[in-house]
């Protein structure tokens, strides 16, 4: 852990000095401000607009974050050739990915919790202004929803880095990073798609089709799961459950994204 | 010198970019349509799309359907809106309440304009029942099916199931189980569809949707009394007025009400009473003149 901490360190500063954050940070302002001028258009559920609104900004940022800040800080190294100074110090290649990805992760839960912040001043200025159509709405399941956005940030972190460990661009990270995000919300809603019965679907799906979606399904991080938006948005109830084995499904993905990384990182060979 | 001819060409290239975009804005208007074609990605796609914003892409379809009820309002032509625009208008809603079905204002939306100004109450409850469903702790919905049910579809089984169903739920009245009573026994239907409309008006959280529900329960109200001032003009004078000036001429009545809508009210040739204007309440009155006459 203490040889860990300095690059984590180093890591979260240099991603939080990054230009980038200054446009992200912008950018949640104006959506935060979209936000409190679309819910007061709404006539009845203010409540539930402004929530699902302040919150989807939050992850819609967290993930301009991941995609724009945390990318880099894993390809700069690589491209500035600094990452010859720091692996010539006692510190071996996986060290080195674990440490970069704690920064990252670092990164994002402080930068989602200034966000958060910014969102829940959001809602409580909405409630202020509309109290009676905030009548299904509790704390609790905000909070919740906001915390399974960031860990669903930190799983997509993780894969990227998983990507940026075999690749031989940042680019191509991007893209990578991208379409896993694309897939792993999407997974969800496709595979019920292509199950749901061929009357209904009016097409039928080729077995191939079903094996490719079934792989894709284990393949690739589900990352619906993480989001309980609208049941946040509604204060529908949210089963202990389900928020604790989706918490380690979230952990087990890290845990072997970066276990892989840094198998692969050990044998990449520099330019 | 130099900064004069900068102030100058910064200040034409404004001049040309607003003259240029007012001008593109106008000839797009003259770009043929994909008309006719109410198109709405069917709600299993739009899902997946939607990725993780589901939320936010039903608030963008209700806003959609709400923008475009606004810009209804002024519309000059007859009718102001399309068969098409309306088919559109209940496919969005659908749309919106399929990606959130805890949505509550698309329903209510439903139920505010397509009974009654687009002539779709199966649709209307098609979409109303979906949200009674889903939003089990809400009494409105179910209370809107009821009524659309009872109003326009004459279905009164359904309506008083309906209605049962409202009574039970927080905040629901108990007298709409006793309403419940009357229509499983046919009686008072108009009382009942005034009591109905001005719970809906009650309920409303927008003034312009409450104005048109008090319109209609005002206009509903002068046709109640007409009506029966024609049964007691037919008991004392035996047979039909000829016109709808008879009831004031023979004192049945001191003066004619005035309808709301900006009409003139007339006795048609069956008898019913009804009015140049208000033609929303037309399915209703059809049913509660034969009613009125037996």
């Amino acid at each position: 852990m203490t040889i860990l901490w300095p690059i984590a360190l180093i890591t979260f500063k240099e991603g939080i000095r990054n230009r980038a954050i200054y446009g992200i940070t912008l950018v949640a302002l104006l959506l935060f401000g979209a936000t409190a001028l679309v819910a007061t258009m709404i006539p009845r559920d203010v409540g539930k607009v402004s929530v699902d609104m302040a919150l989807s900004t939050v992850s819609f940022t967290g993930l301009l974050i991941v995609l724009f800040v945390g990318i880099n800080l894993m390809a700069k190294d690589l491209d500035k050739r600094t990452i010859y100074t720091v692996l010539s110090r006692p510190i071996s290649r996986p060290q080195y990915i674990v440490g970069k990805f704690l920064g990252m992760t670092m990164l994002i839960i402080v930068t989602m919790s200034i966000l958060s912040l910014l969102a829940m001043a959001a809602i409580i200025m909405l409630k202020v202004l509309h109290a009676d159509y905030f009548t299904r709405f509790t704390w609790q399941a905000i909070i919740l929803a906001d915390c399974l956005i960031v860990l669903m940030l930190i799983v997509l972190s993780a894969v990227s880095f998983l990507f940026a460990s075999f690749t031989s661009s940042s680019f191509i990270t991007l893209v990578l990073t991208i379409i896993t995000y694309i897939i792993g919300q999407s997974l969800n809603g496709v595979k019920a798609l292509i199950e749901s019965p061929p009357q209904e679907l009016g097409f039928s799906v080729s077995p191939m089709t079903m094996k490719l979606v079934q792989a894709a399904y284990y393949l690739f991080p589900n990352l619906s799961l993480f989001d309980i938006k609208l049941q946040a948005s509604h204060a529908l109830s949210v089963q202990s459950s389900f928020v604790l084995w989706t918490m380690m499904y979230g952990v087990v993905y890290i845990v072997l994204s970066i276990s892989l990384a840094a198998l692969i990182f050990r044998r990449k060979e520099f330019p | 010198m130099r900064s004069l001819v900068i102030v100058i060409f910064l200040f034409l290239t404004v001049a040309l970019h607003v003259l240029s975009l007012g001008n593109a804005v106008n000839a797009s208007r003259t770009l043929p349509k994909d008309e006719d074609r109410p198109f709405v990605l069917p709600s299993q796609m739009l899902k997946i799309v939607a990725l993780e914003f589901r939320g936010l892409a039903s608030d963008i379809f209700f806003l959609d359907s709400m923008v475009f009820i606004g810009g209804t309002q002024t519309r000059r032509e007859i009718p102001r809106v399309k068969e098409w625009e309306w088919r559109w208008f209940a496919k969005t809603l659908d749309a919106a309440t399929d990606l959130d079905p805890y949505f509550f204002d698309p329903y209510f939306y439903a139920n505010a304009f397509l009974p009654w100004d687009a002539g779709m109450a199966e649709e209307a409850n098609r979409i109303l029942r979906k949200g009674s469903q889903y939003r089990d702790w809400d009494w409105m919905l179910p209370f809107f099916v009821g009524f659309n049910n009872f109003f326009f579809l004459k279905n009164d089984e359904e309506a008083a199931g309906f209605l049962m169903e409202a009574s039970r739920r927080p905040g629901g009245d108990p007298l709409f189980a006793s309403i419940a009573a009357r229509l499983a026994f046919k009686e008072n239907r108009t009382e009942t569809a005034i009591y109905f409309l001005e719970e809906t008006a009650r309920n409303s959280a927008n003034i312009g949707i409450k104005k048109r529900f008090e319109l209609r329960i005002k206009a509903l109200r002068s046709i109640v009394f007409l009506d029966k001032a024609v049964a007691e003009y037919k008991k004392k004078v035996g047979k039909m007025p000829a016109t709808i000036e008879d009831l004031v001429n023979k004192k049945i009545i001191n003066q004619l009400p005035i309808d709301p809508y900006g009409g003139r009210y007339y006795i048609t040739q069956d008898g019913r009473v009804t009015s140049t204007a208000s033609s929303e309440l037309e399915p209703y009155l059809s049913s509660f003149a034969k009613e009125i006459r037996k």
